[in-house]
């Protein structure tokens, strides 16, 4: 490359004026420094402290975030970084998602007994919580292969460390081990197909028209090929089928906060750019190629849908049966993806919104059985919600939510979804369409089958020892809170819908 | 009086929550606030019933409507759910029964000691859930009040239910679970395909935002929306049901169109949509072959919630058939006539088949309930007015009787732990005042003239027997075969009476004994006479419900017959 100093000092001025757009990041990764640091000492006032230290750096990362979304019709969509990163509203819709999703991470670890007795590595514990964020936060305002891949990787550098948390437990070496193999596995793979990509594209940021123009001239077969190569690290991030293989050992070793986080926020963030990814087939890429795109999308969804909900059907434990929910979640709103022909990307954006309030709820719910009252399989939860009634009614609240039905914003959320498919489907009246609506509807009745065995071991079931077991007061308050929103946007889905609207309205 | 059809909604769901803030041993209060509430509800409903005005034009009376979610999918266009709730024909004499049935549940659930406060407020988001389902006019409410009678109803079977209450209510659970999805797929297609025109001319601008708007509005937009002239961003997508109704109101192009010609596995979608529909509220109903979770249901249930199961949840079944599927795809309705006057037929024999072999009383009974919804289905497949006339003076007759036969069971089992036939014999020696109450809802059941159930089964058979000239719908075949099912149950609750109630008093020595088997107390009085006199009031006077219901009715005879001929 030759540069002249012109340019160079253009460049230089971008990658300055960039740095507007990184508050979040910036904050983050001082906190993540301070924390360091202040790990270093061995004051017990300073260990105490440092949970709430990183908990700063989040909320503040937050209102930068909020303070983007407020401006958004002001700040319009910027790339920025010599085209590395964009900043967007979906940028910083997913932004205000992740930084919620630490904020109730760190809260869910501050109720975790076994995470407060926890004393050494407590301060790398929550470094590692805001490096992981920061990696979130750059891959969805990533529009380069390229830094797509770091961000990625630090992600995921992030998410090997944080899995193996709790060392002293058997499985959650087992699981960090098996999460790195098929994480390193997928990145591989990933970066196999990018250097396709970048070679017949020939380019690295993926949102040039020249880019899609040189790829449209592949043959079907072969793009679908490398793309199929290039998403594997994003299947991956998302737990679809076939890259899910990794989701149930990790959910059952890592300590339930960090599984929360991984089933939404890495979740998130490979939606974005899947998303990203998307909209720019529909606008360049050639027709021909962009039907087999919808195949390939349809096919990985339609399998990623069965895959889940059947594997669920015969779990023992609660968290390897939430590991498969969470695979059939992917399922749907690839789904949705898949009707390329309409905008599903604000139903999507729902989804996952309603999605974070879930998950978070229901390892939280799994956390106070398992800490509070020892039961790790579902058979043993037998009569529980007669003697703790109020985590009962709130279990049958946030299940019947995962499940889609109404009144949880779980089914406002599925009913968006399968609109857009509907609304795809009248318009092209493609037979893949109505078999991932049909196949998404029925399969619902197949999750609800799993789910509903919680509370049927809850409630209906007796011989639960009398031991006397101590649920405290706020883990009731804590779980009541996290399952409001899943009413709250039932009844009042707007609140979040128009806030959807705009991100979407300003997003490239 | 605008608020009616609310409070008969939310009467009992406030109760709910009184009785949650009321202490765990405070077993009276709950009991005593369950029984105003549904008092309340009844004289509401009694009043509801005389204020409603059988000759007016209007289509709904005691309407409440409003916006309730407003989602911009932009080019989609505004989805718009509504707080549309009213009254009508079809629905008032359901709600009627609404409001009768609860009560009698409470007074029948009066002996419940384990875990009272739960089980009353299940009982009570059931019975406000019901009324909903009856009084809603929004397909999203309707589905919303729909899918919240499933959850108390799985607790109430299968935490108070007998010894196999969890398979039981599990599987009531899955059939009814599945039945709603396939209810789901068909509502998602139809709220994409239907506009409101009302709202959607305020948004594009046709008429003033708060001023009324006119027919020739409405048209004017109706017609732009065919001519494609009109944005699909301002189009504002519907789950109102009348709205559903109009074909006017399909827009062009999309797959429920009346004019779609999508075909698909060789079938109009719209004909797809109306047996997906079909067979999720059939599930409800229950129709043979769906019906297999019903006898599981009943038999394990608590008495009160079998009552409920039997009187107000099955006609939610046959309520949508006529609230939603029947009105909204008309021309598929008339070209499955055969088949589903057939699926009714098949109901009526196998049921009654099935009721005459159960040695079980309140199995038999369960079957005797699948025979008499055919009757239902028949009525409705015949579309004539006799024909509809009668299946929803059934759905009625039906809920008063099967009240009484599950409150009959409830009373022999308190007392004995059993309720095969065979274990008894001539209780009419220790139990005389029971055994004419039994007499008089048996024979109410079997359709003897001068109970409510001859009526409702004489209409439906004539109009059966009549359609094949008046309507063209069914065959006279499937009339004269319905009537051997009259005569199925004859036989089946002769049989019973004869060897229950009549020859040498005997009860089986293992059960609690002779001395056990005592006459009504007078909380079961309370229950069976009213009943009773109802039974024979609405036997006597049939005019008395039907000259209410009936225009309502004609009138949706005539919109289906319109549209679907």
């Amino acid at each position: 490359m030759n540069i002249s100093a012109p340019s160079l000092i253009a460049s230089l001025t971008d990658i300055r004026n960039g740095f507007a757009f990184l508050g979040p990041e910036l904050i983050l990764s001082f906190f993540f420094l301070l924390l360091v640091g202040l790990d270093l000492f061995k004051s017990r006032v300073l260990k105490q402290a440092l949970p709430f230290v990183a908990l700063t750096g989040i909320i503040l990362g937050l209102l930068t975030q909020v303070n983007f979304l407020h401006q958004l019709a002001a700040k319009q969509t910027t790339v920025f970084f010599t085209g590395l990163l964009i900043s967007d509203g979906l940028a910083h819709f997913a932004g205000l998602l992740f930084s919620v999703a630490g904020v109730l991470t760190i809260v869910l670890s501050l109720l975790s007994n076994q995470l407060r007795l926890k004393f050494s590595g407590r301060g790398e514990y929550y470094a590692y919580l805001l490096v992981l964020l920061t990696g979130l936060n750059l891959m969805a305002k990533s529009v380069n292969l390229l830094m797509l891949f770091v961000a990625l990787e630090l992600v995921s550098i992030a998410s090997y460390l944080l899995t193996t948390t709790l060392k002293k437990q058997q499985n959650a070496l087992e699981s960090g081990l098996k999460y790195i193999l098929y994480g390193t596995l997928a990145s591989g793979v990933m970066l196999y197909g990018m250097s396709f990509l970048y070679g017949f594209g020939g380019s690295l940021s993926f949102t040039d028209a020249a880019f899609w123009t040189n790829l449209s001239r592949l043959n079907g077969p072969f793009f679908l090929v490398i793309f199929l190569l290039t998403f594997a690290g994003f299947l991956f991030k998302i737990a679809a089928a076939p890259f899910h293989f990794w989701a149930p050992d990790v959910y059952a070793g890592a300590p339930a906060p960090i599984v929360a986080l991984f089933a939404t926020a890495p979740k998130i963030a490979g939606f974005v750019v899947i998303i990203r990814f998307l909209a720019q087939i529909k606008s360049y890429l050639v027709p021909a190629l962009q039907d087999d795109v919808m195949v390939l999308i349809g096919g990985i969804a339609l399998l990623t849908l069965v895959i889940g909900n059947f594997t669920a059907l015969w779990q023992s434990g609660a968290r390897r049966l939430l590991a498969y929910s969470s695979v059939s979640h992917a399922g749907f709103i690839l789904a949705a993806l898949a009707a390329l022909a309409t905008n599903s990307t604000e139903a999507v954006l729902f989804y996952l919104s309603v999605l974070l309030f879930m998950n978070f709820s229901v390892f939280l719910l799994v956390q106070i059985f398992e800490e509070r009252l020892q039961i790790f399989y579902i058979k043993d939860l037998a009569g529980a919600g007669k003697n703790y009634p109020v985590l009962g009614i709130l279990a049958i609240i946030i299940l019947i939510s995962l499940t889609g039905l109404p009144p949880t914003a779980g089914f406002t959320s599925k009913l968006l979804l399968f609109t857009n498919i509907w609304q795809n489907y009248s318009a092209t009246g493609s037979p893949l369409l109505l078999t991932l609506l049909l196949a998404g509807i029925l399969l619902t009745g197949v999750a609800f089958f799993y789910y509903i065995r919680i509370p049927y071991f809850l409630f209906f079931k007796r011989n639960f020892s009398s031991e006397k077991k101590v649920v405290l007061g706020r883990d009731n308050i804590a779980l009541s809170l996290l399952t409001l929103p899943l009413l709250l946007f039932f009844f009042q889905p707007a609140w979040l819908t128009e806030l959807i609207r705009e991100v979407v309205l300003y997003s490239k | 009086m605008n608020y009616i059809l609310s409070s008969l909604i939310f009467i009992p769901l406030l109760a709910v929550l009184i009785i949650l803030c009321l202490p765990k041993q405070f077993y009276n209060g709950i009991k005593l606030v369950s029984l105003l509430a549904t008092g309340l509800q009844l004289i509401l409903a009694v009043w509801l019933f005389s204020a409603f005005n059988p000759a007016t034009t209007q289509a709904y009376q005691f309407v409440e409507q409003l916006n309730w979610i407003s989602l911009d999918l932009q080019s989609l266009g505004l989805l718009q759910i509504q707080y549309f709730i009213g009254v009508d024909g079809i629905s008032l004499g359901m709600v009627l029964l609404t409001g009768l049935i609860s009560v009698v549940g409470v007074i029948a659930s009066w002996t419940i000691s384990k875990n009272v406060k739960g089980y009353f407020a299940l009982y009570l988001l059931l019975v406000g859930s019901v009324m909903g389902c009856f009084l809603a006019l929004d397909f999203f409410l309707f589905y919303l009040f729909f899918e919240f009678m499933l959850l108390p109803m799985y607790f109430l079977i299968g935490m108070w239910g007998g010894p196999r209450r969890e398979y039981a209510a599990i599987k009531f659970f899955i059939y009814t679970l599945v039945g709603s999805l396939l209810i789901l797929i068909v509502m998602i297609g139809l709220y994409t395909s239907v506009i409101d025109p009302v709202a959607t001319a305020i948004r594009a601008g046709h008429a003033p935002v708060s001023g009324p708007v006119t027919t020739a509005t409405i048209a004017e937009v109706q017609r732009q929306v065919v001519a494609g002239t009109l944005a699909s961003e301002s189009l504002v997508h519907t789950f109102s049901i009348p709205d559903m109704q109009q074909a006017a109101n399909f827009v062009p192009g999309s797959i429920l169109h009346v004019l779609s010609q999508k075909k698909l596995w060789g079938y109009p979608v719209r004909y797809l949509a109306f047996l997906l529909l079909f067979i999720g509220f059939a599930i409800k109903l229950p129709v043979v072959p769906v019906h297999t979770w019903l006898p599981d249901a009943h038999v394990e249930a608590p008495t009160a919630i079998s009552v409920l199961l039997a009187s107000l949840l099955l006609k939610v079944g046959g309520y949508g058939l006529f609230r939603i599927v029947y009105p909204v795809f008309p021309e598929a309705a008339a070209y499955y006539a055969y088949f589903v006057g057939l699926v009714g037929v098949v109901s009526i024999i196998y049921g009654a088949m099935c009721a005459l072999a159960m040695a079980d009383l309140k199995k038999m009974i369960a079957y005797s309930s699948v025979s008499h919804m055919g009757f239902v289905l028949l009525g409705l497949a015949s579309l004539t007015a006799e024909g509809t006339n009668g299946a929803i003076y059934q759905m009625f007759s039906h809920g008063l009787i099967s009240a009484m036969l599950f409150i009959i069971t409830g009373v022999i089992y308190d007392r004995s732990g059993s309720r095969i036939i065979d274990n008894f014999r001539g209780l009419a020696f220790s139990m005389p005042a029971f055994t004419a109450l039994v007499v008089i809802a048996f024979f109410a059941s079997l359709g003897l003239p001068g109970f409510s159930g001859f009526i409702a089964e004489l209409l439906v058979l004539l109009g059966a027997f009549s359609s094949s000239t008046v309507s063209g719908m069914l065959p006279r075949w499937m009339a004269i075969v319905a009537t051997i099912g009259l005569l199925l149950g004859a036989a089946y609750y002769l049989w019973a009476l004869q060897r229950m109630f009549f020859g040498k008093h005997w009860v089986h020595p293992e059960l609690n004994g002779k001395s056990a088997m005592t006459d009504l107390t007078g909380r079961e009085y309370l229950m069976l006479v009213p009943l009773a006199i109802l039974v024979l009031v609405f036997g006597l006077f049939p005019s008395l419900l039907l000259q209410k219901i009936s225009p309502g009715i004609n009138h949706f005879l005539q919109l289906v017959l319109q549209n679907g001929g």
